[in-house]
């Protein structure tokens, strides 16, 4: 492409819009390691004291009996979620069954449709099967709004499987299950991988489920944990702690999705977020 | 060809099946269900029971059932075979109770004095009238308070204690007994009377089209600038405006806090510049509905970036090596090239964010909450207010799923209308099933 033509005043404009991201990013990560006199923008001392809460549980209470809820939460999504999408979209993608039509529409329609509308009557369905306050609910719900999500995701990639792979194996003997299972399977990695890794973020990020549907607090995940911190009436209001906080709630969901950047990009597009 | 089994299908998508049914249809049937009930934490999720209470005669009174009321606030004495054996029971002289059982059995009477007056005409009445009014009590047929578990229980103790109503009114008086949720279309009528609902509706319709004006104009924005951008300076924004979108909704909720804290950045550079300095998220319902659009629109704006550059990448490049051959400028050939193939995604962008906008609640609930007053409530926000969250401690299940009915069946509505709209029918199109 040539370069006949200014590009100047459409970097300034994109940089003046960016202006509120770049600043509040760049004051998420100084903030956590600096002090900043009152009625000040620039820090004037370099500090490790909004880290403490790390070791001294006596700050903000146990984080790490937090994060390790939210690790069970997330992998349970990820365990969830993967056996339940590679299953369900061979079956909606490959297998025979009746009534094909009905089941993607359904599956299309659900994926479209916005789940955080269902969380009154998932309330009183988890009350009445006596799952409210416990973190099995929780996660059945979660895992059950991303499936529909998953399962779609699973069936473009098993839709791109040659056809001659299945019916090779089918030639030589070996049943639907067995040809799924050693043939199909290791063809769809990169799909398995991708949605693994967003079935991470997306359980790990998850803030509004936990916090309704279990609000007891012995299993409390870490979105929840820090939400309770920086509630209004908590006795200080100390942005830098919560920024510390913050940042060590979401620099392994930041790291994973620098490292599966390209595969999360193909099926981030369709994410559920606003 | 031999018949195609149905087996391993089934084995595959069923376990998907089980959990959809149970969390996502079950819900979505309930919601729809619940709506026209009463449902809340006074009437409780599970079945009810059928008690008096003084402060429902109050209501009684009130409403007109004046004579039901005050018949069911006195209580009657009834002669019957339970009470004469809680008379046994409570003490009573044994040859008292077997004159009154065998001379005015199955009598009631509608007040104490009545009772009194029949009981001094018995032989072996007690002399004194402390013994005789201590042992007129067992006979009381108060309603007051008590618990009755079946409908039928409840109706025939309330006829008891007011004889004199007819069946009509004591069908009246056990409805308003009941204690437990019943069916009723009055949620809607509620819905549409109150005033603040018209207020809520005219914030969502501002909050959506606001929100999403600016998600598709800074996307497109965003896409195009980036797209004749270098590579690096590119990847720069598209990294830095993919951020909010990976952050998790309570970190980021947290950054714009801070942003437009009294003592935030936005105040302190107000300060300086001698603008008025306070708190921007509640401080002012203007600011305070600046910063959720914008707080939700760098969510968006993202989607829309994605999308538009991956279609941006699509459009020929010898299209634009051609116009510019032509003297076009970038102008000439983003109106004139690039927008007129970015129909479809636009329309796409829109549909898809209307609705995960019209659903969204998160991001306000945990920055302005709906305040200052109700001035940023949005109609996802309230139905949850209403239904799961709110000061008074009475949630309201039925009236909050009459509200959320309403976003499910506007959310069914768009979801089918679009994927028609995005042909629909080859997403769905078979698979070659050969065998």
């Amino acid at each position: 492409m040539t370069r006949n033509f200014g590009i100047l005043p459409v970097v300034v404009i994109l940089l003046l819009c960016s202006a509120p991201l770049a600043i509040m990013y760049l004051y998420l990560v100084v903030d956590t390691f600096s002090n900043t006199p009152a009625g000040s923008l620039i820090p004037n001392e370099f500090t490790l004291e909004h880290w403490r809460f790390l070791i001294d549980t006596s700050l903000v209470g146990n984080v790490w009996m937090a994060t390790f809820n939210s690790l069970l939460f997330a992998v349970a999504m990820v365990v969830i979620v993967l056996t339940l999408a590679a299953t369900g979209g061979y079956a909606v993608s490959r297998l025979n069954l009746p009534f094909r039509r009905f089941f993607l529409a359904g599956i299309l329609v659900m994926h479209a449709f916005p789940a955080v509308t269902l969380i009154i009557g998932t309330f009183l369905v988890l009350n009445f099967a006596g799952l409210y306050n416990s973190l099995i609910g929780v996660i059945v719900v979660k895992a059950t709004f991303t499936l529909p999500f998953g399962i779609w995701i699973m069936k473009g990639f098993y839709d791109a499987v040659p056809w001659e792979i299945e019916m090779s194996g089918v030639q030589d003997g070996a049943s639907r299950f067995t040809v799924w299972r050693r043939l199909i399977l290791p063809q769809i990695k990169p799909g398995l991988v991708a949605l693994g890794a967003f079935a991470f973020i997306d359980g790990w990020s998850e803030f509004l489920l936990p916090r309704i549907l279990a609000p007891a607090t012995d299993f409390q995940v870490l979105s929840v944990f820090l939400n309770e911190l920086s509630s209004p009436d908590s006795m200080t209001y100390d942005f830098n702690l919560f920024k510390s906080v913050g940042l060590f709630y979401t620099l392994p969901i930041l790291l994973l999705f620098i490292f599966f950047q390209n595969k999360l990009m193909n099926i981030f597009g369709g994410g559920t977020k606003g | 060809m031999r018949a195609r089994p149905y087996g391993l299908g089934f084995a595959f998508l069923g376990p998907s099946l089980v959990l959809l049914i149970l969390f996502f249809f079950a819900p979505v049937l309930l919601t729809g269900v619940f709506a026209f009930t009463n449902m809340s934490t006074a009437t409780g999720i599970g079945s009810g029971y059928y008690t008096v209470t003084p402060s429902l005669l109050r209501d009684l009174k009130a409403e007109g059932v004046g004579q039901a009321a005050d018949e069911l606030s006195q209580g009657a004495f009834v002669v019957s075979p339970e009470t004469i054996e809680a008379a046994r029971a409570a003490g009573v002289d044994g040859r008292f109770v077997d004159e009154i059982a065998a001379k005015l059995q199955g009598r009631s009477f509608e007040n104490s004095s009545e009772f009194q007056r029949a009981l001094k005409d018995l032989d072996s009445r007690p002399r004194a009238i402390r013994a005789l009014k201590l042992a007129m009590d067992p006979f009381t047929a108060s309603v007051l308070n008590v618990r009755y578990d079946t409908r039928d229980a409840a109706f025939s103790a309330i006829s008891a204690a007011a004889p004199s109503l007819d069946a009509d009114a004591v069908n009246t008086v056990v409805n308003r007994a009941y204690t437990g949720w019943v069916f009723t279309p009055s949620n809607f009528a509620a819905l549409v009377s109150k005033p603040d609902t018209w207020r809520v509706v005219a914030n969502t319709i501002a909050y959506v089209g606001a929100t999403l004006a600016f998600n598709v104009l800074v996307g497109l924005f965003l896409a195009i600038a980036t797209f004749y951008l270098p590579r690096s300076s590119a990847s720069f924004f598209n990294a830095l405006w993919l951020l909010p979108r990976i952050t998790p909704v309570v970190l980021y909720a947290i950054m714009w806090k801070w942003f437009t804290w009294d003592t935030g950045f936005i105040a302190v550079i107000a300060r300086d510049l001698g603008l008025p300095s306070f708190n921007y998220m509640k401080g002012s319902v203007a600011s305070a509905w600046t910063i959720v659009i914008l707080l939700n629109g760098f969510i968006g704006a993202s989607f829309g970036m994605i999308l538009f550059s991956g279609s941006l990448r699509a459009i020929p490049m010898q299209q634009l090596w051609a116009s510019e051959v032509d003297g076009a400028n970038r102008w000439q050939q983003i109106t004139r090239i690039i927008l007129p193939q970015m129909r479809w995604p636009i329309l796409f962008v829109t549909s898809y964010q209307t609705l995960s906008l019209l659903s969204s609640y998160e991001t306000i609930w945990l920055t302005t909450n709906g305040g200052p007053g109700n001035t940023t409530t949005v109609w996802a926000l309230e139905a949850f207010r209403t239904a799961l969250s709110n000061y008074t401690g009475n949630l309201q299940y039925g009236l909050g799923s009459a509200m959320a009915l309403i976003l499910v069946a506007v959310g069914l509505v768009l979801s089918i209308a679009y994927l028609f709209l995005f042909k629909f029918d080859d997403l769905i199109s078979s698979p070659k099933i050969e065998f």
